[in-house]
């Protein structure tokens, strides 16, 4: 800095702490990813920088402007929206709807028995049908899915990792069935199992055969399928989870490296395949960290292709979809998440994303109905459209403030991609839990930060809406989806050469004992009308089921609310309780079903026990029946259930009618927490339910409703 | 009692809630738990009890979930209950032994409780004898004690069970000159896990290191420890784990070794009881006094020495 730049930061200073009345060494604010924020930014921030650099340009080396040299001033961003619910024909629908107001790309939720790899016939899922996303049992519905929808003209994405094979499969014989040969098909499969054993539990087998399936569907589709990504490597929902930025940036580059490695163990030159590989990344409020999280993101992934001797420029450049953010949404005041997601949508837009997907405003209760998804449409046709974004490129370049941001987070991310490739990459990584382990920690700060109230969040902790709105939600009416679909699938069973799919379903377990690709013998199967749950259990024969080892952090949560007086009530409600009945208030918490999504549940988890409470865990993916044998067996108090799928008014019934097969004089109270809409709080009180709690509750609250509850309920004895 | 109808029936409930009374702190519920236990005991079913203990991470929970499903599928009822740590500070407890035993949770033929050691020495729970009892009157035929394995605990645990395993991994032969002669002397067997894929030969050399260091441990009257070799995760060498037990048991039986261990076992449970109770006692005592509080002061003006106000409020806490 010359004198005469200091002689003005100096009086910038003096001014800045008169104003202020602080120090201007206390004026720092730091960020949930541990980076210093100042208050003011000067050119002298621009320097030392080991990552950014200075004068590139969009299109260039390395990428931090964006992967195209003209970005939006040519062709704006994809809108691509996410959706899909009960019947194939239903979704069909709702996705021509879309797509004649405005929307360009479609993007496909499947249903969660169809992501486990179960049929909709399965006892197993009964509460999960249709719910979250589309059944697909066969490749009938995935052509009923595309009716009307040409697959040589539309890019579709999906969202599938679990059972990648069979649904990628039933996508190239409906492609065929339709008249369109699989080189012509352009979209996207997410094919990214690692970030499932870490966060979203959608998996079905083990790490090691399900990074083999995902090599396998990168050789056949850099073979035969040009121009279709073969992945999509997902931060999304480690955010979603609770991941800060820089753990969502680390995490999914060096996933982003193992599948490289995994490719290229399989005899592919790196060029073959690295164009075809894609990203998303979730986009939450922090504004300008999104948008340096984006940069970031292209400068870091530039120099890791680069180590991995890439010679095509393609090979270096990192593409993504953008998500807005699903947890940002809250039940209380829900027309607010209108205007947070328009925030984080202009923020991946001055990040450069390449398509993203806005949330509809009631996300946060329900599957979005016609009217939401509009708004939601609506929310990016206008910045496309009114707001002039699109006519400049990368227009933050040259911040001080954006730039330096852009220099830390890449830092901070790079030593912890460091720390991963240092154990042996992130296979070895997520085996021994670290990743997760490491989400949950930063999950639980998050939320402790909001129910401390040192986070505000419109509506939830401060200015309230004293009358709440009370919004239309779309109804699934699960029973009517699965009944349709078991007659689909009996019918289909009905009609088919049963020799020739046992035949092909044999060959399908043989080549999974080998290294064959088993992408081509998975497409003989579905040809041949071999439903999605029978190709999954011709792997699972030899692959086996994968159970996750739950490991949980314990602390963390309190730490937060030393001396919080709401915390210390609970806290000494819990020890008169123990000394009036001579234990601590005992709570079982579990998901049930087919939803692996269990932030919620393990964050329940952490802070109650942080409270005093004794709580038992339960794994993923039990059935009622398992969930009220353990909590009989373990007599707690009360049970909670995490729901975020939709099932709860299949499960939860079934779970009272499970407690009183066992115990028909079971006082075990049931609460449930999640993403439930307010029309069915009145059926589920009806089955007795205790009490709900909606997303963005307090969990200090809510720790204190459950204790007077069980006190309540003891004292009726 | 209609309770002790009830378990005897085996009705799940029931078995749970009377354990929450052996476990409960209050009172009350300890008068009742007192008379369970006494009309149970009277009339003991045929269990056995087996105790497993082990560092962390060796993977304790995975080992019991693999032979756990083993024993069911060849129709034993099989009885479990896990003791999970307790945080010191909080008090609070996260109990999560059932996600690693997916399987055997679900079946019909198994019942499994985790208890929170409430800080308990040893990592053995107040009330895991007595749960023991409750299940065997309930008519399971093992009983797993799953301990947190720190510590003091598989001293304490082997005085609960009739066969005590220590499960170790592959490499551990090492910190066998650490293992304190205690464990080596109370434990039956010796469980090598994680016997797969690229840990295969390690495990091996780590059975046979704790072979050849056992032998020296040989008492005359006892079978050799055993040492096996398991794989939890691809669930092999569980046979051999069931028929080890049962040789052994066999062979206590037949030398009343096991009934001489039991009646051991009564001995130290009698003594533990009076001792608690004398315990709780001289605690009343002492608070109700004041006199801890009282001589320190004086020992701080230097006024008496330390060991002479010891002797002092213990002989004024006696008398």
């Amino acid at each position: 800095m010359n004198n005469k730049s200091n002689n003005g930061f100096n009086t910038w200073q003096k001014s800045f702490e008169k104003e202020t009345k602080k120090n201007f060494s206390d004026a720092n604010s730091e960020t949930d990813e541990g980076i210093e924020i100042k208050p003011v930014y000067t050119r002298d921030d621009l320097e030392n920088f080991s990552f950014v650099e200075n004068n590139s340009l969009p299109g260039q080396w390395p990428f931090t402007r964006g992967p195209k040299a003209s970005m939006y001033t040519n062709r704006p961003w994809t809108i691509r929206q996410y959706a899909g619910f009960s019947t194939a024909e239903e979704s069909n629908e709702f996705y021509k709807k879309n797509l004649e107001s405005g929307q360009k790309g479609l993007s496909v939720a499947f249903d969660l028995p169809t992501h486990r790899g179960y049929d909709s016939d399965d006892d197993l899922v009964m509460g999960d049908v249709g719910k979250a996303g589309v059944a697909i049992d066969t490749v009938e519905d995935m052509k009923i899915l595309f009716n009307n929808i040409p697959l040589d003209q539309m890019s579709v994405s999906m969202t599938m990792n679990g059972a990648v094979l069979p649904v990628l499969a039933s996508f190239i014989v409906a492609g065929e069935e339709q008249g369109v040969d699989r080189s012509l098909l352009s979209g996207t499969i997410q094919n990214d199992i690692l970030k499932e054993f870490m966060v979203r539990n959608t998996y079905i087998y083990p790490p090691e055969p399900s990074m083999k399936i995902v090599a396998d569907i990168i050789e056949f589709t850099s073979k035969e399928m040009p121009k279709f990504n073969s992945i999509s490597i997902s931060g999304y929902h480690m955010q979603e989870a609770g991941a800060d930025n820089v753990l969502e940036l680390a995490y999914t580059l060096a996933d982003g490296m193992e599948y490289v490695r995994a490719a290229l163990s399989k005899d592919l030159d790196v060029d073959d395949f690295a164009p075809r590989l894609s990203f998303f990344f979730a986009i939450g409020t922090d504004f300008f960290m999104e948008i340096a999280k984006l940069r970031a993101a292209r400068t870091l992934w530039a120099k890791i292709m680069k180590d991995f001797g890439a010679k095509n420029e393609r090979s270096l450049i990192l593409r993504t979809h953008c998500q807005t953010s699903g947890v940002s949404l809250t039940e209380k005041d829900p027309y607010n998440n209108i205007i947070r997601t328009s925030y984080e949508a202009l923020s991946a837009i001055l990040g450069g994303t390449q398509s993203l997907h806005t949330n509809s405003f009631d996300e946060a209760i329900a599957l979005p109905t016609d009217e939401s998804a509009r708004i939601a449409r609506n929310t990016q046709l206008i910045l496309q459209n009114e707001t002039g974004v699109t006519k400049t490129v990368d227009p933050l370049a040259g911040s001080y403030f954006v730039e330096n941001l852009t220099e830390e987070l890449s830092k901070k991310a790079w030593d912890i991609i460091t720390e991963i490739e240092e154990l042996g990459g992130m296979t070895k990584a997520v085996k021994a839990g670290i990743p997760k382990l490491k989400i949950e920690e930063s999950a639980t700060k998050k939320q402790a930060k909001v129910d401390s109230g040192s986070r505000v969040v419109v509506g939830v902790n401060k200015y309230k809406n004293p009358k709440e709105p009370s919004v239309d939600v779309r109804v699934i009416d699960n029973n009517r989806v699965r009944d349709d679909q078991i007659k689909k699938i009996q019918a289909i069973k009905e009609s088919r050469d049963t020799i020739a799919v046992e035949k092909a379903l044999a060959n399908l377990t043989d080549a999974a004992k080998d290294e064959t690709n088993l992408l081509a013998p998975c497409i003989e199967a579905i040809k041949l009308r071999a439903t999605v749950g029978e190709v999954s259990k011709a792997l699972e024969q030899v692959y086996g089921r994968h159970f996750a080892k739950s490991l949980s952090v314990s602390g963390v949560y309190g730490k937060h609310f030393e001396g919080d007086k709401d915390f210390m009530k609970v806290e000494k409600k819990v020890i008169d309780f123990e000394n009036a009945n001579g234990r601590r208030p005992r709570v079982l918490v579990v998901k049930i079903g087919q939803d692996g999504h269990d932030r919620g549940a393990k964050i329940v988890a952490t802070s109650f026990a942080d409270m005093g409470f004794d709580v038992d865990m339960g794994p993923l993916f039990q059935s009622p029946k398992d969930v009220a044998k353990d909590a009989i067996e373990n007599d707690v108090h009360a049970i909670g259930v995490s729901t975020l799928a939709a099932g709860h008014k299949t499960l939860v019934p079934e779970l009272m009618k499970a407690l009183s097969n066992i115990d028909p004089k079971s006082k075990i109270i049931v609460f449930v927490g999640g993403i439930i809409p307010e029309q069915d709080y009145e059926f589920l009180y009806k089955n007795n339910v205790s009490a709900i709690f909606g997303p963005g509750s307090n969990i200090i609250e809510c720790a204190e409703k459950v204790i007077d509850l069980i006190s309540d309920n003891l004292s009726k004895e | 009692m209609e309770l002790i109808e009830n378990i005897q029936n085996g009705e799940r409930a029931a078995i749970a809630k009377a354990i929450t009374l052996v476990e409960s702190s209050k009172d009350s519920d300890q008068q009742i738990s007192r008379q369970l236990i006494s009309e149970l005991i009277k009339k003991p079913g045929k269990s056995i009890r087996i105790g497993f203990s082990g560092p962390p991470g060796v993977g304790k929970s995975t080992f019991i979930e693999s032979f756990g499903s083993y024993l069911v599928t060849q129709n034993y009822k099989l009885g479990i209950l896990a003791i999970d740590p307790s945080s010191q500070i909080t008090g609070g407890s996260i109990l999560g032994d059932k996600t690693r035993m997916v399987e055997i949770s679900k079946n019909p033929n198994t019942f499994i409780r985790s208890t929170p050691s409430r800080g308990a020495l040893g990592g053995i729970s107040m009330g895991t004898r007595e749960a023991s009892i409750i299940l065997d009157a309930a008519g399971y035929d093992f009983i797993f004690i799953e301990t947190v394995g720190v510590g003091q605990s598989e001293i304490v645990a082997s005085n609960l069970v009739d066969i005590f395993t220590l499960i170790v991994g592959p490499g551990s032969g090492d910190e066998l000159q650490g293992i304190k002669k205690g464990i080596t002397e109370y434990a039956d067997i010796f469980i090598v896990n994680k016997n797969d894929g690229e840990l295969k030969i390690e495990a091996s050399k780590t059975a046979a290191d704790y072979k050849s260091a056992l032998s020296y441990y040989k008492k005359l009257d006892e079978l050799e420890k055993q040492v096996l070799l398991v794989s939890a995760i691809e669930q092999t060498g569980m046979e051999e784990v069931i028929k080890t037990i049962n040789q052994i048991v066999d062979q206590n039986k037949l030398k009343g070794i096991f009934e001489e261990r039991r009646a051991n076992q009564l001995e130290y449970w009698i003594e533990e009881e009076v001792k608690n109770i004398i315990a709780s006692d001289i605690t009343k005592r002492l608070s109700s006094t004041g006199n801890i509080s009282k001589y320190s002061e004086k020992v701080m003006k230097n006024e008496m020495s330390m060991f002479e106000a010891v002797e002092k409020i213990t002989k004024d806490t006696l008398k």
